[in-house]
């Protein structure tokens, strides 16, 4: 056991922590090497070397699952247990609870790491993990939300700080989205049809599909950035006001802005026009929560120099600014008929994953480990290189995608001078992308190298030998 | 940020591990943007759907109707001629999109030999339009018409139609 010190009374549960950041690490190793191999075959697609488990439609599943549910996830509920604890003055409620989450949580990705390689699979993006493993999900999470809750409970404070009101957003909006998207009549242990079907399936996934983005790696993302941005800033958190309209706003807004995602489809047209608007209107509350996290660091900026967590804390926000601007746009219906069903859409959703999720993620790793194992980060250089790393590979990544994307979108529509399509075999548009996968391909590898030098940072600040940990000492390169 | 009551602190921080929060008034260009979001995502679903009536099913009928005037559809039946200037470019579609599964000899491989006697559709130059103007779904014959388009279809057409006399003898 690690000896109490003055800052962490060991009252506090940090193995459960140190357990979900290791998981985090692993996790995302592996969803983001899934990642790039998957952009290996659409650049090259002879790397699937014609095996069936590992083609592009099942490790795709496998990808976005990995990351956002087992990178994301596990990040999130580290933040948590770390934050909550603090923020509430008592230990968890329940360290069995605590522990069955744990478990429980890694069981279920290791089974969708299982599952979706084989192809089973319920063909709900996002949501493609089989009954059994949706039930699990919902046991596990009710058994979270009763440790969560169970923690309010017994707090020791009387002001609920920012950061809990998003962690709560997350923890109550998370399983009635998975449950209400999961509704299936069960065939056999690996089959399952749903209660929902034609435009009513779409929409209900799509309201799930959105809400993921807006619950699972928007608000519980900007607790942990009201928890951390502030204590690596050493500063006082900008606006107490801004914090609770742009909560309320980003909860009460979000919710409605799935038909986004169906706009010029089967939907009936005053269901977009609402998906449209109120993508609109959620610009400001998006903002709201850049604003406060990056003037927060007035009079920190110094600091950026030398600091890697807000490095990432910085650029993290600024890419949720970015990207909260761009989905917007992308929902006005002239806009989105032009992007939608392109790379343009795949480049969106990483500026935000990685931009985002991704280097909140680093910041808030850097900051714990040396905290959660009492001794110095192993090397403030790597994770400065580490940094660099993944800006040089989020920049490739987007921008090749936006431009690709927009190749796509335009050969699509082009028409001739007899009203024909220019390009209406798919091959000629693909074959024009290939330059831009390569190029996303390349974005990708220097992302995934980033979470490679984390690792073994991570393991030498852990595990490394006690002789290289003097305070602030420069590591051995 | 005139505000005088600005950077004032909250005094929550005993309850919020050492995290201060100031009392600062929200940016006034941020309130101006959310209430422009607001009004203006009002406005456009009142007026899409009650001033102007737009609709998405409206604007298809208005792009088919300018279509309609601007590529007139050929008539039912009709056929390209066959001059020298469309036998010419109906090989070329026939080189780029019928080879697989036709053969460049037109003698068949997936597809029937196409210069037998045999027509299995019919074999006047208004069936073989049709023929890959509709495709024939149960035997893998795509629809040519949204790929190629009505004038290409009629000028692959007529090339088909006029390489009827086999160059050499073929079992197929």
């Amino acid at each position: 056991m690690d000896q109490p010190s003055p800052t962490v009374p060991a009252v506090y549960d940090d193995a459960i922590v140190k357990k979900f950041a290791w998981a985090t690490m692993i996790w995302g190793f592996v969803g983001m090497l899934v990642g790039v191999i998957i952009a290996l075959e659409l650049a090259y697609w002879p790397t699937n070397l014609s095996i069936p488990y590992i083609t592009f439609g099942r490790l795709r599943p496998l990808h976005t699952n990995a990351v956002i549910f087992a990178f994301g996830g596990n990040i999130v509920f580290a933040g948590i247990y770390y934050s909550m604890q603090r923020l509430m003055k008592v230990r968890m409620w329940n360290d069995i609870l605590s522990n069955f989450h744990f478990w429980g949580w890694q069981a279920i990705i290791v089974s969708a790491a299982l599952t979706l390689p084989l192809g089973l699979t319920e063909g709900k993006e996002y949501a493609e993990l089989i009954w059994p493993i949706d039930v699990a999900i919902a046991v596990v999470w009710v058994a979270f939300a009763i440790n969560f809750f169970g923690t309010i409970a017994i707090r020791k404070v009387a002001h609920l700080y920012v950061a809990i009101w998003f962690y709560m957003s997350f923890v109550i909006t998370i399983p009635v989205l998975h449950i209400v998207n999961s509704l299936a009549v069960p065939a056999t242990l690996t089959r399952s049809y749903p209660i929902y079907s034609g435009m009513t399936d779409a929409l209900v996934q799509w309201w799930y599909g959105h809400n993921a983005v807006g619950f699972f790696l928007t608000t519980p993302f900007l607790g942990l950035m009201y928890y951390f941005l502030p204590r690596a800033a050493e500063r006082p958190v900008y606006s107490y006001r801004l914090s609770i309209i742009h909560f309320w706003g980003l909860v009460f807004l979000y919710i409605w802005a799935g038909p986004h995602h169906l706009l010029y489809s089967g939907l009936p047209d005053w269901a977009q026009t609402l998906g449209m608007v109120f993508s609109i209107m959620l610009l400001a509350p998006s903002w709201g929560g850049m604003l406060n996290g990056l003037l927060t660091l007035r009079g920190a900026w110094d600091r950026l120099r030398t600091d890697p967590v807000l490095k990432f804390y910085v650029v993290g926000v600024s890419f949720y600014g970015m990207s909260t601007f761009e989905g917007p746009m992308m929902s006005i219906r002239a806009v989105n008929a032009l992007a939608h069903y392109t790379s343009w859409v795949v480049g969106h959703v990483h500026s935000g994953a990685l931009g985002w999720n991704g280097m909140v993620t680093f910041g808030t790793l850097y900051w714990l480990l040396p905290r959660l194992y009492k001794r110095p980060l192993y090397s403030t250089d790597l994770a400065t290189l580490h940094f660099w790393i993944a800006t040089i590979g989020i920049v490739l990544y987007t921008i090749s995608m936006w431009a690709g994307g927009l190749n796509e979108g335009l050969m699509a529509r082009a028409i001739d001078d007899h009203g024909q399509l220019l390009y209406p075999m798919w091959k000629d548009i693909i074959t024009r992308l290939q330059p831009f996968y390569w190029v996303r391909f390349g974005g990708g590898l220097l992302f995934l190298s980033g979470v490679v030098l984390m690792l073994f940072n991570a393991a030498m600040t852990a595990f490394g030998p006690t002789t290289q940990s003097a305070p602030g000492a420069a590591p051995a390169k | 940020m005139s505000d005088q009551n600005h950077d004032k602190i909250m005094g929550h921080a005993a309850d919020n591990d050492g995290i201060e929060e100031y009392d600062n008034a929200l940016p006034n260009w941020w309130v101006g943007l959310f209430l422009f979001c607001i009004v203006w995502g009002i406005g456009y679903a009142v007026d899409y759907h009650f001033i102007s009536h737009r609709s998405q099913a409206g604007y298809y009928d208005v792009e088919m109707a300018e279509a309609a005037v601007k590529w007139p559809a050929p008539a039912a039946g009709s056929v390209a001629p066959l001059t020298p200037e469309v036998l010419a470019e109906g090989k070329e579609i026939f080189t780029q999109n019928c080879v697989a599964c036709h053969g460049a000899d037109m003698h068949g491989k997936i597809g029937p030999n196409l210069v037998d006697d045999v027509w299995i559709h019919g074999g006047t130059q208004a069936d073989i339009t049709k023929t890959i103007t509709t495709g024939v779904k149960e035997k893998g014959m795509p629809t040519w018409e949204p790929i190629l388009g009505p004038d290409r279809v009629a000028k692959v057409a007529a090339y088909v139609f006029s390489s009827k006399e086999p160059p050499s003898p073929s079992p197929q």
